[in-house]
């Protein structure tokens, strides 16, 4: 059995903290009830889920975090941040890593190059929500 | 009458003019006229939940301060902006309570705005028009204008996220919700309760993971027929577009599939109090809710006035 050892350096606590600028929320409040992921509507969609997601930036995984598709699923319903116990706006950290990752790379979706068809047919706040959440 | 400085945003204009031109007609009604604002902006849709992003909120800002300047030229206004839009709703009060909360905030927006003469005082309310309905007009005045009740309709509420959450927007309680539920008995339909009142429908995600969407679509709808529902009723036009859409696509690929016809609430209040049919725009539905209508006798056979 290998382990895997937990590095706490400055990589990890820059990236954490970065983390906790941009969503404004104190990423320690939290204590893994897991009442964020049982409550989402899109966790069976998530390759981690939400309480995860948290763990890992506490101990600043900045790959790992990033790598995962939760964030990009997560469509701010906001059903975890009313229910949190720990008064987190959970949704504003998916936000939070959003935005850490639109800040390097503005285009997580390419607008020109969605079919004339995509564009026409849907309703304008779909798009414009869109655009706002996956663009920089 | 009282007069109300109504902002539509963009999607009452195009693909949800039904939920627009029923809400103006069954608020003349009401005694609550519902007057458009001139020259609004798009409010931004979704709201930003990063703490450091000043840009994303002018809009708002934008849209309550020159709702404050038309609210002035109103006869009996109280100091209200109504949406009909529930994501318009939810932008507009986070970012209204945002800059209460934090004059430093607001200071460097009304910086921005001063190119187009505006400033924001903090002074105006931001209300649904279901809040106008429930605490203005109240459930009993809104079922003594019934003239034709919707018998035989059992519509099951669907609030979606944005009525409800986060606390700064919520309507109503946030787990136990009873103002659709109200309005569609005030109205007489049957009133089917479903769990998934509030089950996301998978919002913009409709634009580049449709996926996504279509199994959130699938529970939605499924939990609300196995109760016995043969309508659902929402306030939200994205909403209504992605589960109307998505159960057309779902109805073609399996043939046992029974898709279930989507009003805005607005559209069951103007049926009930015998507006004319086409300000439904109900050709514009992708499940044509008429063949339901005509078969329980709510449109068609008698022509009412």
């Amino acid at each position: 059995m290998s382990y895997e050892y937990i590095k706490f350096g400055k990589e990890e606590r820059e990236f954490r903290q970065k983390i906790e600028e941009i969503s404004g929320e104190n990423i320690f409040s939290c204590y893994q009830c897991g009442k964020c992921s049982a409550g989402c509507m899109f966790s069976d969609k998530m390759d981690r889920t939400v309480n995860q997601q948290i763990l890992r930036i506490q101990l600043g995984q900045k790959e790992k975090v990033l790598s995962a598709n939760t964030h990009w699923v997560c469509a701010s319903c906001l059903t975890c941040s009313v229910r949190c116990p720990r008064d987190i706006d959970v949704a504003a950290i998916m936000e939070a890593i959003r935005e850490y990752t639109l800040r390097e790379e503005p285009e997580k979706i390419k607008i020109s190059e969605l079919p004339k068809k995509v564009l026409e047919k849907l309703p304008n706040i779909a798009l414009v929500a869109n655009f706002r959440k996956k663009t920089g | 009458m009282v007069q109300y400085s109504y902002f539509p945003g963009c999607n009452l204009k195009t693909n949800a003019k039904g939920f627009e031109e029923t809400a103006i007609a069954v608020s003349k009604k009401l005694n609550v006229e519902l007057v458009e604002i001139p020259n609004w902006n798009c409010c931004g849709t979704v709201h930003t939940m990063t703490s450091d992003n000043i840009m994303k909120r002018i809009a708002p800002v934008r849209v309550l301060s020159r709702s404050k300047k038309h609210i002035e030229t109103l006869e009996e206004s109280p100091n209200q902006v109504v949406t009909l839009c529930s994501m318009c709703n939810s932008t507009l009060k986070i970012v209204s309570k945002e800059v209460s909360d934090n004059q430093d905030t607001l200071d460097k927006i009304n910086y921005q705005l001063e190119d187009d003469e505006l400033t924001y005082e903090n002074d105006i309310e931001v209300k649904h028009f279901l809040e106008i309905l429930r605490d203005s007009v109240g459930y009993e005045g809104i079922s003594k204008k019934v003239v034709k009740p919707l018998k035989g309709l059992k519509v099951s509420p669907y609030y979606g996220c944005m009525l409800l959450h986060p606390e700064e927007a919520k309507i109503d309680d946030e787990e136990m919700p009873d103002v659709l539920e109200s309005l569609v008995e005030s109205l007489g339909a049957e009133l089917v309760m479903s769990p998934l009142f509030k089950y996301c429908c998978g919002s913009y995600h409709i634009v580049d993971q449709e996926n996504i969407v279509s199994s959130q679509v699938e529970k939605i709808v499924e939990a609300a027929t196995r109760r016995g529902a043969n309508a659902l009723v929402v306030a939200c036009p994205l909403c209504s577009y992605n589960i109307d859409q998505q159960q057309k696509a779902m109805a073609k690929e399996s043939a046992g599939f029974k898709p279930i016809p989507i009003f805005y609430f607005t559209q069951l209040m103007a049926l009930a109090m015998g507006e004319p049919v086409k300000i439904n725009h109900f050709k514009e539905h992708f499940i044509n809710p008429e063949p339901l209508l005509k078969e329980l006798g709510l449109i068609g056979r008698k022509k009412t006035k």
